[in-house]
C-alpha cells in the first residue's frame, strides 16, 4: 500500500500543498522544453526538404555557439561577432550543399546520414583545432541579455523567473513564427514545401534542389546559432551540449519528424514531463529520472503512434 | 538566343538520341522534330521508350548519344532546372503533385521561375514581394478559370480524385506559361467525361495560346483527334513519324500494334 | 398591399431607375471572378442595363421582340433582362443544361430573333438550332473563350454591344429617347416568358405581365420583411420562375443585392463568403448537405462523433422551441448554447447558413426529418407552395407557425379554394396573362373569373393550413377501390438517404410495386465503408447487400402506411432497383427532377410487367442512355424483383411504426 500510496497520492498532495514548488517546476519545464523544440526544429527543417537525418544538428549548436564566444575574445563588439557568425552559418550551409548533398543526391538516405556523422566529427575537430576544448562562457550580457529574475509570492514560497530563461522562450516563439511565416507564404517556403513533397515535380517547374538546400541548411544554422545562445546562458558553451542535442530524438518521434507544430509541442511535453516526474516521482526510482524519461515517452509513443502527434498521415488515393 | 522561332518552325530536334540504363536500351538512334504551335504525340506499346524521351527533353535523363536543339542552341543534354528556365514544362504520368499542399499552392509553385524577388525580401515577405505574389496570384487564377476548378483552390491535393488531380497538375504546368508543354499520358485512368474534358483542355490550350505540345497517349482515338503529328516508337526505335492518317495506315505500326510475328 | 397598377414604378425598368437614385451606392450585384468578389451597385448596373439596352436597340431588337437568356447565373444575363424590357422587347431565359433539341422546340414556340448566351458551349447549341430555325438573328455571348475563331454573321460579344450603346449614348438625345422609351412601358406589357418543364407533353411558355411580377415580389418581400439590406445568392436555374422571382423581380422592388457564384461548383463557399440572409432552394439542395454531413461525419473519430450526435438530439428536443419563441427550461437553454458553440455554429457556416434569417424550400416536398433537422439547428427554414403559372408564390408558412406536413396559409391578396374535386385553386392579381400560344392549355387551366387549376389534390386543416397530397390527375385507385396516391408513397421511400428516386405503380392493378434509384453517394460511401467494389452504378444497384438495405426501407414505409387507414392496402408488394439512374438527358425525369411517367412506362415496359407479373424474379432488359456529351449508348442487365410481406392494416401498428422508421 505505501508504494501505490506513493506513486499515486503523494506526489500529488505535494503539488497542492506548495504551489509555488509546483509552479517552479513547470517553469523550469517550460523552459527546458523551449530548447528542446528548438533543437528539434533544426531537424525538422532539414528532414523535410531532403529527408536526411541530421545528425550534426547537436554539434551545430556548439560550433555556432563557440564561433560567436571566440570572434567576440578575437576583441569584437558582440553585435557585430553576432553578425559575422550568422555569416560562419551560411557558408557552413553552402559548404554542405556543395560538397556533401550535391555531390551524394540520390543516393540511400543512409549514406547521407553517414555523411552527417561525418560532419559531426569535422566540425567537432575544426571546432577544438580554431577554439580549444576549454567550456567557455557564453557573452549574454554582452549581447544584450536581461539578467536578474522576476520573483514574486505564490501560497507561502517566492517562484523565481530568471530573465533570461524568459528571453529564450520569447526568442524561441519568435523565431518560430517567423519561419512558420516564412514558409507558409512566401515563395522559397512554397518551394521548400514542394521539395520535400516531390523532387521531380519540384524540379520540373524550376525549383533549384541545390537553392532550396543551401537555404534548409542555413535556417536551421540560424536556429542553431539561437539555441546555443540560449542553452549557453543557462550552463556553459562545451562539447558536451552536443549530448543534450540527442534529447531532439524523442521529441521528434513524439511530435514527428515533418511537422514543426509537432517539434514544439513535443519538446515542451518532453521539457515539462521529465521535469516534473523526476520531482515527484524521481525519488522512487532513485533519481537520475531525468536523462531516460525522454526516451522511454519516445518508446511508448512507437509502439502506439509511430507517425508521432503531428506526423503526416498521407491518405493514398488509389 | 536564337532568332525568334515563328510557328511552323521547328522548336525542338533530337538526333540520333540513344539512352541506356545500364545495360538496357531504352531509346535506340531515334530522331524527330517538334514544330511550333503543333500538337505532336508520341506513341508506342509498352516498354517502347516513350517515358524515357520526354524526360530526355526535360532533361531528367541525360542521353549517352545525339543531340538535342532547342530553340536553335544545340547541345547534348537538358538540365532540368535549364528546361524550365527556357519554357518547358511537362505534367507525369502517375501524377507527381505537392501532396501536402492544397491546389492553391502547388499551382502557385509553378510560377517559382517568374518570381524573383530575392531572398532578402522573400525573407519579409514585405514591400516588393508581396506584391510579386499578388501579381502572380492573378495569373495562378486565370488558370484555375481556364481549367474550371475554382472550387478546388483550397483542397489538398492529396485529397482529390484522380482525373482532377491530373488537371491541376497540368494547371501548374500551365502556370509557367511554358513553350512546349509535355503531357504523359494526359488521359491515362480517366472516365469518359474526364477525357473530353481533358482533350477540351489540351486542343484550347493548343488554340488559345498557341502552347506547342508533346504528348504521349494510349487512346488511340484520342492521339487521332487531337495530334497534328505523330512518332511511334517501338522496342526504343523510331517506327514511324507522320499525319495522324498515315501513321495510322502505316504496315510497320500495324503490325507492332497487333503483335504480328517478326 | 399597395397596388402595382396605381403605383409609379409599375416596371423593371422603372424600379431601376428608382433603385438607381435611392439605393445608388448600395450593392445590387456581386459576383465572383478570378477569385475576387467584383460589386456593381445599383447605379453602376443602371449604367450597363443601359448601355446593352441602346446596343441592342443598335441591333435592331425591339418592342415586342422575344430573345432567349440561356446560361448559368450571370450578372449579365440578369442586365440582359432588364435591358430588353427596357425596349419592350421579351425576355425568354432557358434551362441552359437543355440540348439543342429541347431548346430549339421552345426557341420556335416562342418565335425568338436572338439569343443572350454565356459561353462557347450555348454559342454551338445556337448556331445547331439556328440550323432548322431561322429565326435567330443575332447571338451575343458573354464569355469569349473558345469564339476567337469563329466567323458567323451576328455574333457578337457582350462588350462590343455595351461599346456600340456607349457610343450612341453620346450622341445628344440618345439617353432621353431611351427613358422616354421606358416612361411609356406599362404594368400591363409583358414582363417575360417562363416555359414550364412540363411533366407531361410538350412545355408551355408562362406569359407573365410587369404588374403581376411586381405584385408577387411586393407580396413576397412584406410577408418576409425583405430589405434592400438582404443578399441572395443567385444559383438555380435562371428559367426557373423561383430564380427569376428571387434573383430578380423581389431584388428589384426591394433594392436587395444579388450574388453569382463563381461557378455551379463553388456554390457553398461563395454563399458562405457572402453570408446570404435569405435562401431559396429545393429539397434536394438541403438533402445533399445532410448526406455530405453524416457522410463526413462517420470519417470522425469517436469522439467527435458522440460530440455530434448528442448535440444534435440536444437541438432535436429544444431547437425548433426556441426558434418559434417557446419558453423553454434553463439548462436546456445552456446546452443549446453550447451546442450552438461546438456543433451547430460551425456546420451552418460550413454551408453558408450563419446569416440565414429566412429559408424556403419548395418544388417537391421535403422530409419531415430533413426538415426538422435544420429547424433543429436555428436556421428558418420554412415549406411553401408554388407554381409559375403563380409566379411562385400560393402559401407560405407565417413564422411560428410551421408544421412539417403542410405548406402553409395564402399570402395576403391570394385567394385558395378546393374544388369539388379535390384540386385546389387560386386567384390573385399575381397570376399568369396566359399560356403563349396556347389558347387551349390557357382555358383549361385559367377560368373566366381568374381562378387557377393548380392540378394538385389538396385539403385544408383545422389549422386553416393547406396540405398537398398529390398531382390531382396522378392519383389513381387499385382493382380493389384503394385510393393510390403514388407521388406519396414515393416521398416516404425518397426520404431514406439511401434511395434518390422512386416511381411507384399500382394505378387500376392489383397491388402497388415500384422502381427504386440508390443515391450514389450515400449509397457508395456505404460500400466504400464497407469494402464493397464496384465499377459502375449498375453494378452497385446489383449488390444483394444493397437489396437488403432497400428492403428494409421498403418495409418500414409499408409498416407506416399500415397505419394509415386510407392507404394501409396500397403497400408496396414487389419493387426492383433500377439498372440505371433516371436522367434528365434520356427524358426520365425533368430538368427540376420531377419524374416523367410517360416516359418510364414507355422506356421500361418490361420491368414493369415483370413487376405485376409474381412468376418472374429476375428480368433482362436493355436501354438505351444518353452520355454527358450528349453520345447515346445501351446499358443492359438482368434486373431482380423484390416481393414484400405486407403488414396487416391496423391503426394500432402507429406507435411501432415510429420507432420502426427512426
Amino acid at each position: 500500500m505505501d508504494i501505490l500510496h506513493s506513486i499515486f497520492a503523494a506526489p500529488f498532495i505535494d503539488m497542492y500543498s506548495a504551489p509555488d514548488f509546483l509552479l517552479q517546476v513547470l517553469w523550469e519545464g517550460f523552459v527546458s522544453g523551449t530548447l528542446y523544440a528548438l533543437l528539434a526544429l533544426g531537424f525538422v527543417l532539414i528532414f523535410k526538404a531532403s529527408g536526411v537525418f541530421n545528425f550534426a544538428q547537436g554539434i551545430m549548436v556548439v560550433f555556432a555557439a563557440l564561433t560567436l564566444v571566440g570572434l567576440h575574445s578575437l576583441g569584437m563588439p558582440a553585435y557585430v561577432a553576432l553578425a559575422l557568425t550568422i555569416g560562419v552559418m551560411g557558408l557552413l550551409a553552402l559548404g554542405v550543399e556543395r560538397f556533401i548533398m550535391r555531390k551524394l543526391v540520390n543516393q540511400p538516405d543512409i549514406i547521407l546520414f553517414m555523411a552527417t556523422i561525418g560532419l559531426t566529427y569535422f566540425l567537432i575537430g575544426l571546432g577544438e583545432f580554431v577554439f580549444g576544448g576549454e567550456p567557455q562562457k557564453m557573452i549574454a550580457s554582452e549581447l544584450g541579455l536581461p539578467s536578474g529574475s522576476i520573483d514574486f509570492t505564490v501560497g507561502r514560497g517566492v517562484v523565481i523567473l530568471e530573465y533570461a530563461d524568459i528571453a529564450a522562450a520569447v526568442v524561441a516563439a519568435l523565431l518560430v513564427f517567423s519561419l512558420g511565416f516564412f514558409f507558409s507564404k512566401t515563395r522559397i517556403g512554397r518551394a521548400l514545401r514542394a521539395v520535400a513533397d516531390d523532387h521531380q515535380a519540384a524540379l520540373s517547374v524550376g525549383i533549384s534542389l541545390n537553392q532550396i538546400w543551401a537555404i534548409v541548411w542555413f535556417a536551421s544554422g540560424i536556429v542553431a546559432l539561437a539555441t546555443g545562445i540560449m542553452w549557453g546562458a543557462k550552463s556553459d558553451v562545451s562539447f558536451a551540449l552536443q549530448i543534450i542535442a540527442l534529447k531532439a530524438l524523442p521529441v521528434l518521434v513524439l511530435g514527428g519528424f515533418t511537422s514543426i507544430p509537432g517539434a514544439i509541442v513535443g519538446g515542451l511535453i518532453i521539457g515539462f514531463g521529465e521535469k516534473i516526474f523526476e520531482i515527484y516521482w524521481g525519488g522512487l526510482m532513485g533519481g537520475g529520472v531525468e536523462s531516460w524519461f525522454a526516451y522511454v515517452i519516445a518508446l511508448i509513443f512507437l509502439l502506439f503512434r509511430p507517425q508521432g502527434l503531428f506526423g503526416e498521415k498521407i491518405i493514398d488515393r488509389i | 538566343m536564337s532568332n525568334e522561332i515563328m510557328p511552323g518552325d521547328v522548336l525542338l530536334e533530337l538526333d540520333d538520341v540513344s539512352l541506356s540504363f545500364g545495360g538496357v536500351k531504352a531509346i535506340r538512334n531515334v530522331g524527330f522534330d517538334i514544330k511550333k504551335g503543333e500538337v505532336r504525340a508520341i506513341i508506342g506499346p509498352n516498354g517502347a521508350g516513350k517515358t524515357s524521351m520526354l524526360n530526355v527533353i526535360n532533361g531528367f535523363c541525360h542521353p549517352q548519344e545525339g543531340t538535342i536543339t532547342y530553340k536553335g542552341v544545340k547541345r547534348h543534354d537538358m538540365k532540368p532546372y535549364v528546361a524550365a528556365t527556357q519554357g518547358i514544362a511537362r505534367t507525369f504520368q502517375n501524377v507527381a503533385l505537392f501532396r501536402g499542399m492544397s491546389t492553391l499552392d502547388n499551382i502557385m509553385a509553378g510560377r517559382t521561375l517568374k518570381m524573383h524577388k530575392n531572398f532578402f525580401w522573400q525573407l519579409f515577405y514585405y514591400g516588393p514581394a508581396r506584391a510579386e505574389e499578388m501579381e502572380h496570384r492573378e495569373k495562378v487564377e486565370q488558370v484555375i478559370d481556364f481549367l474550371e476548378i475554382a472550387h478546388l483552390r483550397r483542397t489538398p491535393v492529396g485529397q482529390l480524385p484522380y482525373g482532377l488531380q491530373k488537371r491541376v497538375e497540368l494547371a501548374r504546368a500551365l502556370a509557367m506559361e511554358p513553350e512546349l508543354l509535355l503531357l504523359d499520358e494526359p488521359m491515362a485512368g480517366m472516365n469518359l467525361e474526364e477525357k473530353e474534358d481533358m482533350s477540351r483542355f489540351i486542343l484550347e490550350v493548343n488554340g488559345e495560346f498557341g502552347t506547342t505540345i508533346a504528348l504521349i497517349e494510349h487512346d488511340m482515338g484520342v492521339v487521332m483527334d487531337l495530334s497534328d503529328r505523330v512518332v511511334v516508337l517501338n522496342y526504343g526505335a523510331k517506327l514511324a513519324d507522320g499525319t495522324p492518317a498515315e501513321v495510322s495506315s502505316n504496315q510497320d505500326v500495324i503490325d507492332a500494334y497487333l503483335g504480328v510475328a517478326h | 398591399m399597395s397596388s402595382v397598377a396605381g403605383s409609379s414604378e409599375d416596371t423593371f425598368p422603372k424600379l431601376l431607375l428608382r433603385n438607381a437614385k435611392k439605393f445608388a451606392d448600395r450593392p445590387a450585384m456581386r459576383e465572383k471572378d478570378l477569385g475576387i468578389w467584383q460589386t456593381w451597385t445599383w447605379a453602376d448596373v443602371l449604367d450597363e442595363v443601359r448601355c446593352l439596352s441602346i446596343g441592342l436597340s443598335g441591333l435592331g431588337i425591339k418592342k415586342g421582340d422575344k430573345v432567349a437568356i440561356v446560361g448559368d447565373n450571370r450578372p449579365r444575363l440578369y442586365w440582359t433582362m432588364c435591358a430588353l424590357q427596357a425596349l419592350g422587347a421579351i425576355p425568354l431565359p432557358v434551362y441552359q443544361d437543355s440540348v439543342a433539341k429541347e431548346m430549339g422546340f421552345v426557341l420556335k414556340h416562342a418565335g425568338v430573333s436572338a439569343a443572350v448566351v454565356e459561353n462557347q458551349e450555348q454559342v454551338d447549341k445556337m448556331l445547331e438550332i439556328g440550323e432548322s430555325f431561322k429565326g435567330i438573328k443575332t447571338i451575343i455571348y458573354d464569355d469569349s473563350r473558345g469564339l476567337s475563331k469563329y466567323k458567323v454573321k451576328g455574333l457578337h460579344s457582350f462588350e462590343s454591344v455595351q461599346d456600340t450603346g456607349r457610343d450612341a449614348l453620346k450622341k445628344s438625345g440618345a439617353e432621353a429617347d431611351w427613358l422616354a422609351g421606358i416612361e411609356k412601358g406599362s404594368g400591363s406589357d409583358t414582363a417575360i416568358f417562363l416555359y414550364t418543364s412540363g411533366t407531361t407533353g410538350e412545355p408551355k411558355g408562362v406569359v407573365m405581365t410587369m404588374e403581376s411580377m411586381i405584385w408577387v415580389a411586393q407580396a413576397a418581400n412584406g410577408f418576409d420583411n425583405l430589405t434592400e439590406k438582404e443578399t441572395v445568392v443567385a444559383y438555380l436555374p435562371m428559367a426557373w420562375v423561383g430564380d427569376h422571382v428571387f434573383s430578380y423581380a423581389q431584388s428589384y422592388e426591394a433594392g436587395y443585392c444579388v450574388c453569382c457564384p463563381e461557378s455551379p461548383e463553388t456554390v457553398v463557399a461563395d454563399r458562405r463568403e457572402m453570408g446570404t440572409t435569405y435562401l431559396f432552394a429545393p429539397p434536394r439542395v438541403y438533402e445533399n448537405i445532410i448526406t455530405q454531413t453524416m457522410v463526413s461525419m462517420e470519417d470522425a473519430s469517436d469522439l467527435k462523433k458522440k460530440m455530434f450526435h448528442y448535440f444534435l438530439d440536444v437541438a432535436k428536443e429544444t431547437g425548433e422551441k426556441i426558434l418559434d419563441g417557446e419558453s423553454v427550461s434553463l439548462k436546456d437553454q445552456l446546452l443549446y448554447k453550447l451546442g450552438e458553440f461546438m456543433v451547430y455554429g460551425p456546420l451552418k457556416n460550413r454551408y453558408g447558413f450563419s446569416n440565414v434569417r429566412v429559408g424556403y424550400t419548395a418544388g417537391e416536398a421535403i422530409g419531415p426529418e430533413i426538415f426538422k433537422f435544420y429547424r433543429s439547428l436555428g436556421i428558418n427554414l420554412k415549406q411553401l407552395y408554388g407554381q409559375t403559372e403563380a409566379g411562385v408564390y400560393i402559401t407560405n408558412q407565417p413564422d411560428a407557425e410551421i408544421y412539417a406536413d403542410t405548406v402553409g396559409k395564402p399570402l395576403d391578396g391570394i385567394e385558395v379554394k378546393i374544388a369539388d374535386s379535390g384540386e385546389v385553386m387560386f386567384r390573385s392579381p399575381g397570376v399568369f396573362k396566359e399560356y403563349y400560344k396556347n389558347a387551349k392549355a390557357t382555358k383549361e387551366t385559367k377560368t373566366k373569373d381568374g381562378w387557377v387549376h393548380s392540378g394538385d389534390a389538396g385539403l385544408f386543416d383545422d389549422r386553416g393550413h393547406l396540405k398537398i397530397i398529390d398531382r390531382a390527375k396522378d392519383v389513381g385507385k387499385l382493382n380493389d377501390g384503394t385510393m393510390f396516391p403514388p407521388k406519396y408513397i414515393e416521398n416516404k421511400l425518397k426520404f431514406f438517404p439511401n434511395i434518390k428516386e422512386v416511381v411507384a405503380f399500382g394505378d387500376k392493378r392489383d397491388f402497388v410495386t415500384c422502381f427504386i434509384n440508390i443515391d450514389l453517394v450515400a449509397v457508395g460511401s456505404w460500400a466504400e465503408r464497407n469494402n464493397v467494389s464496384y465499377a459502375s452504378y449498375q453494378e452497385l444497384a446489383a449488390n444483394p447487400d444493397v437489396y437488403k438495405m432497400i428492403e428494409e426501407n421498403v418495409d418500414a414505409v409499408n409498416l407506416e402506411l399500415a397505419g394509415e387507414e386510407l392507404v394501409a392496402g396500397a403497400q408496396i408488394k414487389r419493387f426492383l432497383i433500377l439498372h440505371k439512374e433516371l436522367d434528365p438527358d434520356d427524358g426520365e425525369i425533368t430538368r427540376t427532377a420531377k419524374v416523367r411517367r410517360s416516359t418510364i412506362n414507355e422506356r421500361y415496359d418490361v420491368l414493369i410487367k415483370a413487376l405485376f407479373d409474381e412468376e418472374i424474379s429476375n428480368q433482362h432488359i436493355k436501354t438505351e442512355m444518353t452520355f454527358e456529351d450528349g453520345r447515346k449508348g445501351i446499358v443492359e442487365g438482368d434486373v431482380e424483383i423484390r416481393s414484400m410481406k405486407l403488414h396487416t392494416p391496423s391503426s394500432h401498428v402507429q406507435g411501432h411504426m415510429r420507432e420502426a422508421a427512426e
